[in-house]
């Protein structure tokens, strides 16, 4: 059966050449609703603050005679490699960091289509569910690989610049390969989660308290099953710890959890099939009521 | 209408409503898992009666204490006016003859015997399930209703403080979980007075469980630790006051502050 | 007749924008309509009388009484809000019966109450119903019992009508009347004129935060004394009639209309033009069809007001 944009009513002949990106609208828009809040902005300056720590420790590392006295006991910590870029990047307040500025930009993506009731908005136009999930997704993508992926490449950048050769390239030349893999982890991941949990309710301040609740709680049921079962395999029911590992894994540091990435990978994997489910089921043009 | 019959009226008004809310089920789904935490301890520890204690003081606690009545308290405490705003339901109580801190005042009620309610169906189980077989002494049962009692005054004045929050604040929940989970777990481990500027050290000092010099001891060393314990009166006071004063703050604002719903 | 509502020299904005503009006005028992476009100040007003908002500047008053923060000024006011929401997980009847215990009813009176305010908007056989099972014209009518439960003396309504069907509207229109002749105030708010027609004649005209006009709407409409009227005539032979009012200086302006039957004058004189035209007629042997105004209503007299 035709489309709707396909039947005669404009009267034209021609062929009908679609040269759009439906969900990029969604996507800019989402983008510009973001920084419309004064408090984002604030905590979106504040999430590049451990890329300025990490430059900083850039150049103090290059300029390591210069700062002797400072660290003295610390120079193993100024060991430039890809266990300095996987510490500033997977770490626990990198991740709440990150965390707290998505849930600003992502909590409401689409808690507030349902609590508008704009879904019928949106199919009522040419746009298929997936064009809507992307462009939802794409709002999250462009926050995380700004936080993640740009400054630690541009990181990579300086520390050519300050060493003056590109001897750390040659002996870690899959740095910016590793960047890249754990800012689509996050990328991929943090897209179904806070889709996932958007999509569970219309009160946005819900959604709020239900990313930070399952995001913190897992880690401490983790942590008291750890406790109770002494088995580092506990840890699979964090996010954090999920994450952390994989991020390991993808810098090819030693992991921190005695346990294979693999199965890191695959509860992600798991979470994202979860949300993918949910996520058919919840959004349609069509409001259900029971 | 006066005010006591008119929180009586709100309270009765938002305490049915409340317990039906798709959200209140989670909240009590989330109640249930230190429940079969409980469940799965004791199976494991049978026998090992000391290190059951220490689950339920180290683990079980810790989660009641620093987690679960902080997250009801934000979503419930600040859900009194900023669901209301949210909604646009508040024309329909403010259009009524009650004193607007009635308002304040019966959902603060309401909210409060709902989330005591969720707490109780979950600490209740989970200390009798670990202390089972040992609920005829004296001591087990004071200590039961020593940390029944400090979990409702932890709602008490979380919910009022969160309540002023939502009041005062348009990004409320943010500042609630700063607070809640970065000020409240940092802030206590501070020493001297510097601890006396949070809630939780407060319900500490009131737990049945006295640290030893250094912080903690067996069974309570990570949910007393580095504690400096005020006094049990003091406490109760401190307590008190943090309700007292946050409940009137919020009632003041309420009734002072017009509230426009976002467009 | 004392003024039931009164404000005086009310201003309210919100940050930058002015939401009232120095509002002087006085309504009295009956039925009151308060007609502007969206933004016109119309939902500002009845917040401001309802006690929502506090004024900026100026006061309003219900009954002598302050509106701002005075409780006790409710149990007389019933208010039924703009706003398509409820309280969704209760039933219909738990909305009404539950907002009916704010007044200190006993509960055999509220039951009693609940059960007359359903009735009355034909809602009894769907009150156990979830209100988010409820269509828009039940949400409607739902609200409006709401407002009306507790029998109050001031009623005030800000878009009743919204989302119902033309018989709901028909039969809460009816309603609305029926509270006039039980004597009470009744403040209605629309930017659907007919609506507003419908219910009174009695109307105030708000635009940008400016009252522009307040009385009935003939009353109003002879205050324009800029706005020439409008007077329609059909006739069998219209160029006739109007080479008989073409040496009139009162007449400003003649057109013909599209159906080549009628002639439409415009003059500032209606009374002495009506008084001209028998005579008219009776000299030319003209035979009349229709004689009507077509801007003696409220779409006309708001549209001179604003200058569209």
């Amino acid at each position: 059966m035709a489309t709707v944009r396909e039947k005669g009513y404009t009267h034209w002949d021609g062929r009908l050449e679609e040269r759009r990106l439906a969900w990029y609208p969604i996507a800019r828009t989402g983008i510009q609703l973001a920084f419309r809040k004064k408090a984002f902005k604030f905590f979106f300056a504040g999430a590049f603050l451990p890329s300025f720590v990490a430059l900083g420790g850039l150049y103090v590392s290059e300029r390591l005679e210069d700062f002797k006295a400072l660290v003295k006991s610390n120079k193993a910590l100024l060991a430039i490699d890809p266990g300095y870029f996987k510490t500033f990047m997977t770490n626990a307040s990198a991740l709440f960091a990150l965390l707290v500025v998505l849930v600003f930009a992502a909590a409401g993506l689409i808690a507030d289509d349902l609590k508008h009731s704009s879904l019928q908005l949106y199919f009522s136009r040419p746009l298929r569910k997936r064009d809507y999930l992307i462009g939802k997704m794409a709002v999250i993508a462009f926050f995380v690989l700004v936080l993640t992926a740009l400054p630690y490449l541009i990181l990579v950048i300086f520390k050519l610049i300050f060493a003056g050769n590109l001897k750390f390239l040659a002996e870690y030349p899959w740095l910016p390969v590793s960047i890249l893999g754990w800012s689509a982890v996050l990328t991929v991941f943090f897209a179904f989660y806070f889709l996932l949990l958007s999509a569970s309710s219309r009160n946005t301040r819900y959604v709020t308290i239900l990313i930070f609740t399952t995001y913190l709680f897992s880690d401490a049921l983790a942590g008291i099953l750890h406790q109770i079962f002494r088995t580092p395999y506990m840890w699979l029911f964090s996010v954090r710890a999920n994450l952390q590992q994989a991020g390991a894994f993808l810098f090819g540091v030693k992991l921190p959890f005695a346990f294979p990435a693999a199965w890191s990978f695959a509860v992600l994997a798991c979470v994202c099939v979860l949300s993918a489910a949910v996520l058919s089921r919840r959004i349609r043009g069509v409001e259900v009521i029971k | 209408m006066k005010t006591t019959p008119a929180v009586r009226e709100v309270f009765g008004f938002f305490g049915g409503l409340a317990w039906k809310t798709g959200k209140t089920r989670v909240f009590a789904l989330l109640g249930l898992i230190p429940v079969a935490l409980a469940v799965v301890v004791r199976i494991m520890l049978h026998g090992r009666t000391g290190d059951m204690v220490a689950v339920f003081t180290e683990i079980l606690m810790v989660f009641f204490l620093q987690f679960y009545i902080v997250i009801l308290a934000l979503f419930y405490g600040t859900s009194i006016t900023v669901e209301e705003i949210e909604n646009r339901t508040l024309p329909y109580l403010i259009t009524r003859p009650v004193p607007k801190p009635a308002v304040i005042l019966g959902k603060y009620a309401a909210y409060g015997l709902l989330m005591f309610a969720m707490v109780a169906a979950s600490l209740v189980p989970s200390y009798f399930i670990l202390n089972f077989g040992r609920m005829s002494r004296p001591e087990v049962l004071k200590a039961f209703f020593i940390n029944l009692g400090v979990l409702g005054l932890g709602i008490l004045a979380y919910t009022a403080f969160f309540a002023f929050l939502g009041t005062w604040l348009k990004r409320a929940i943010i500042v609630g979980l700063i607070f809640g989970f970065g000020w409240e777990n940092v802030i206590q481990y501070f020493p001297g007075s510097t601890q006396k500027f949070s809630v939780v050290h407060y319900l500490k000092s009131l737990l049945p469980y006295r640290p030893v010099s250094g912080g903690g001891g067996r069974g309570v060393a990570l949910l007393l630790f580095r504690l400096e314990p005020t006094s049990p009166p003091g406490a109760v006071l401190a307590l008190a006051a943090v309700a007292v004063v946050f409940l009137a703050l919020a009632c003041w604002l309420f009734r002072r502050k017009e509230f426009l719903p976002e467009e | 007749m004392s003024a039931v509502i009164s404000a005086s020299h009310l201003s309210k904005w919100y940050g930058n924008v002015l939401g009232l503009n120095d509002v002087s006005l006085e309504i009295e028992a009956g039925i009151t309509g308060l007609l502007g476009p969206n933004g016109a100040g119309k939902s500002t007003f009845m917040k401001l009388v309802t006690g929502q908002l506090k004024p900026n500047i100026g006061l309003v008053t219900v009954r002598g009484r302050k509106a701002w923060n005075n409780p006790g000024v409710f149990q007389a006011i019933g208010f039924c809000p703009e706003h398509d929401v409820f309280y969704e997980d209760m039933t219909g009847r738990e909305f009404v019966a539950g907002l009916l215990r704010f007044y200190g009813y006993a509960r055999t009176e509220i039951r009693d109450r609940t059960d007359r305010a359903l009735d009355l908007v034909g809602l009894t056989a769907d009150q156990d119903r979830l209100i988010r099972g409820y269509s828009r014209g039940m949400r409607q009518r739902i609200k409006f019992a709401q407002a009306v439960a507790h029998d109050p003396e001031i009623v005030i309504l800000d878009e009743p009508l919204s989302g119902l069907d033309p018989l709901g509207k028909r039969k809460l229109i009816r309603l609305i009347k029926e509270f006039k002749t039980q004597g009470r105030t009744v403040l209605v708010s629309s930017h659907v004129l007919p609506e507003i027609e419908a219910l009174t004649s009695q109307v105030v005209l708000i635009h940008q935060g400016k009252v522009l006009a307040q009385g009935d709407i003939p009353y109003i409409r002879e205050l324009i004394e800029s706005h020439p009227h409008q007077i329609s005539v059909r006739s069998d032979d219209p160029r006739a009639l109007a080479a008989r009012f073409v040496g009139d200086r009162s007449i400003q302006k003649m057109t013909f209309a599209a159906d080549g039957r009628t002639l439409v004058v415009e003059t500032p004189n209606r009374d002495g033009f009506f008084g001209r035209l028998t005579g008219v007629l009776l000299e030319a042997g003209l035979s009349v069809e229709e004689i009507s105004s077509p801007d003696d209503n409220l779409q006309a007299v708001f549209e001179y007001l604003v200058g569209k």
